[in-house]
């Protein structure tokens, strides 16, 4: 599967070394969706929307500073991005194990270090994974880092399952031969 | 190279597969708590694959523990038989926390690789092993496969000198390595700590490996010495010695040196763990809620110097302080030298081992307006309740010299 072409969304833009608990608070741990959506709308609230905001995750496109998603491992937070609709996320560095969660879960990832000083709330932005950009609105592009060969390849397996499935049906083809 | 003695472990466990900067590693053992597993249960019934090697797998329920919600109680359940049928050999329930108990057993061991479903897994790098956090899919492809994907990090080294005051832990120092670093100033790294002459001891250490991953290291280590082996050897009994003197010299991208007998007692003011300051700084704020305890600061030297400073006093009576070993088996150590007595007559409320008030998962949430002062390794806003809240970060020394005065106290003062 390989990865899409374009990806369009609208910016929610956080600050520098925004946390796992920021985004998704603890207390909103839960096997269920709409609660662990809930603990996104919650996030928001805490970071940079006002209380009576009517609030609409879906097609959002976080851009984020530094660090983004440092503190608990809480896959959940990935997750619930994922339920409530969040389309990408672009940050100037990531947590180590927040960016490989959204590698592993197949929530595009991309580190871009120029666009957080001109994007601005709302902003409709366009991925292009492939070439490795970004576009605010029809005109504006800023370039993204090369991502890794190994991440690259599990983004393509729609997500690590993905990936140590097709490790799994290599193996076994090769152990029929054996046979 | 610079990858230091983190990469020169990488290298013995790679097996042979490369893409891009990633390694495939074999992995020792593997750590996995209660909340990660429920997770991946379903994803497991669906690939329908066996677990690799169940006897390197510590399976400990230490979030909900016990459970507060009839959720977390169903999750409980499922955790439980799902190990039942995989055959997992190492089940804990309501023990410890799992990042004590990975370092209590058997198995993790210097020069060792082992992974967690949880950011603190770099915890057991105290050790002297790499030992680093992953999420729960991650943790899927290591029990189903035994191996991870690792880039080797850049190794920053750093050497501690001089001999600890009695007013300092091990916690002291890693505050104020984040406060000079910041958060993320370690971002991608592997810490490497160096006790020259410091004679840290292993409770210490623990603590300060614990919360390299709030400088955003993929792991902390102490390079092995002395120290690592007596440890061992009251674990083990018997011990191999040497393993790390079979490694080449590593080298290093940055070399840092601290002096410990410099070091005051430090605390990280809201809402970050690298917004450290010396205590000194912040005397006198109020206080109402003390918790001494979880992975960083719940071990025997931590109840062993709240202790020492809450004997024949009284907790203040405008705080509530709670105390919570780190484990079953620390539980037992602090009643038989008479550390919970000393606890529970100056006021405490005893909690079970768990990781409950740590990750605002029960037990001790705070109130909006409320000011805590906690031994445990996070203060992000919100994640001990109320984003109202506000959490400081200090030792248990400098824990229990606030909740006896209800301000923030240097502990100097007691000592």
């Amino acid at each position: 599967m390989p990865l899409k072409n374009t990806i369009t969304g609208r910016a929610w833009v956080l600050g520098d070394n925004v946390n796992t608990d920021d985004l998704h608070p603890p207390s909103f741990f839960s096997m269920d969706s709409k609660r662990m959506k809930e603990g996104i709308v919650a996030g928001m609230k805490n970071l940079n929307a006002s209380e009576e905001e009517e609030i609409d995750t879906q097609g959002l496109i976080i851009v984020a500073g530094d660090n983004f998603g440092c503190g608990s491992s809480r896959e959940t937070s990935v997750r619930a991005l994922i339920a409530s609709g969040v389309q990408g996320v672009i940050a100037r560095s990531f947590a180590r194990i927040f960016y490989r969660s959204l590698v592993n879960l197949a929530l595009l990832p991309l580190v871009c270090r120029t666009i957080q000083a001109v994007v601005q709330p709302g902003d409709t932005l366009t991925l292009f994974p492939q070439e490795q950009k970004i576009r605010i609105g029809n005109d504006r592009f800023f370039d993204t880092d090369p991502m890794d060969l190994h991440f690259h390849r599990i983004l393509e397996s729609g997500g690590l399952i993905g990936y140590l499935r097709r490790e799994m049906s290599v193996e076994s083809k090769e152990h029929g031969r054996g046979i | 190279m610079s990858k230091g003695y983190t990469g020169e472990i990488i290298r013995q466990h790679a097996d042979g597969r490369q893409e891009g900067n990633y390694i495939a590693v074999h992995v020792d053992r593997v750590l996995v708590h209660d909340p990660a597993l429920a997770l991946l249960i379903k994803d497991f019934e669906k690939l329908g694959t066996p677990i690799w090697d169940p006897g390197r797998v510590l399976l400990t329920v230490d979030h909900f523990a016990p459970p507060s919600t009839v959720e977390r109680a169903n999750l409980v359940r499922q955790v439980l038989e799902f190990s039942k049928q995989a055959g997992l050999t190492h089940t804990q329930v309501y023990q410890g926390i799992c990042h004590q108990l990975f370092v209590e057993g058997t198995g993790v061991v210097p020069g060792g690789l082992v992974v967690g479903s949880d950011s603190h897994t770099t915890t057991a790098g105290a050790l002297g092993c790499l030992a680093t956090g992953m999420a729960s899919t991650d943790i899927l492809y290591t029990l189903v496969t035994g191996n991870t994907w690792l880039c080797p990090p850049d190794a920053v080294r750093v050497n501690l000198s001089g001999k600890m005051p009695d007013s300092v832990m091990g916690k002291d120092i890693i505050l104020y390595l984040l406060g000079r670093s910041g958060e993320g100033g370690y971002l991608g790294n592997a810490l490497e700590f160096y006790d020259h002459s410091a004679h840290i001891g292993m409770d210490d250490r623990l603590a300060i490996c614990n919360m390299v991953v709030e400088g955003g290291a993929k792991n902390g280590l102490f390079y092995p010495d002395e120290i690592t082996a007596a440890y061992l050897k009251n674990r083990d009994g018997a011990v191999e010695t040497g393993v790390w003197d079979t490694l080449s010299v590593p080298k290093y991208k940055k070399e840092e040196t601290i002096d410990i007998s410099f070091l005051e007692p430090q605390i990280a003011l809201p809402h970050s763990p690298a917004n450290g300051v010396p205590v000194k700084d912040a005397v006198g704020e109020k206080v109402n809620q003390v918790f001494i305890g979880s992975c960083t600061g719940g071990r025997f030297r931590d109840l062993e110097m709240a202790a020492q400073i809450l004997k024949g006093r009284r907790v203040h009576d405008t705080v509530r302080l709670m105390a919570s070993p780190a484990s079953q088996k620390i539980y037992r150590q602090a009643i038989e030298k008479g550390y919970i007595q000393i606890l529970v007559d100056a006021g405490a409320v005893i909690l079970n081992p768990s990781c409950g008030p740590c990750g605002g998962i029960d037990k001790g949430i705070l109130a909006a307006g409320d000011v805590c002062l906690s031994t445990s390794n996070r203060n992000f806003k919100g994640r001990l309740g109320d984003p109202a809240a506000r959490t400081f970060l200090c030792s248990p020394l400098t824990a229990a010299a606030g909740a006896v005065q209800g301000v923030i106290t240097d502990p100097r003062d007691f000592l």
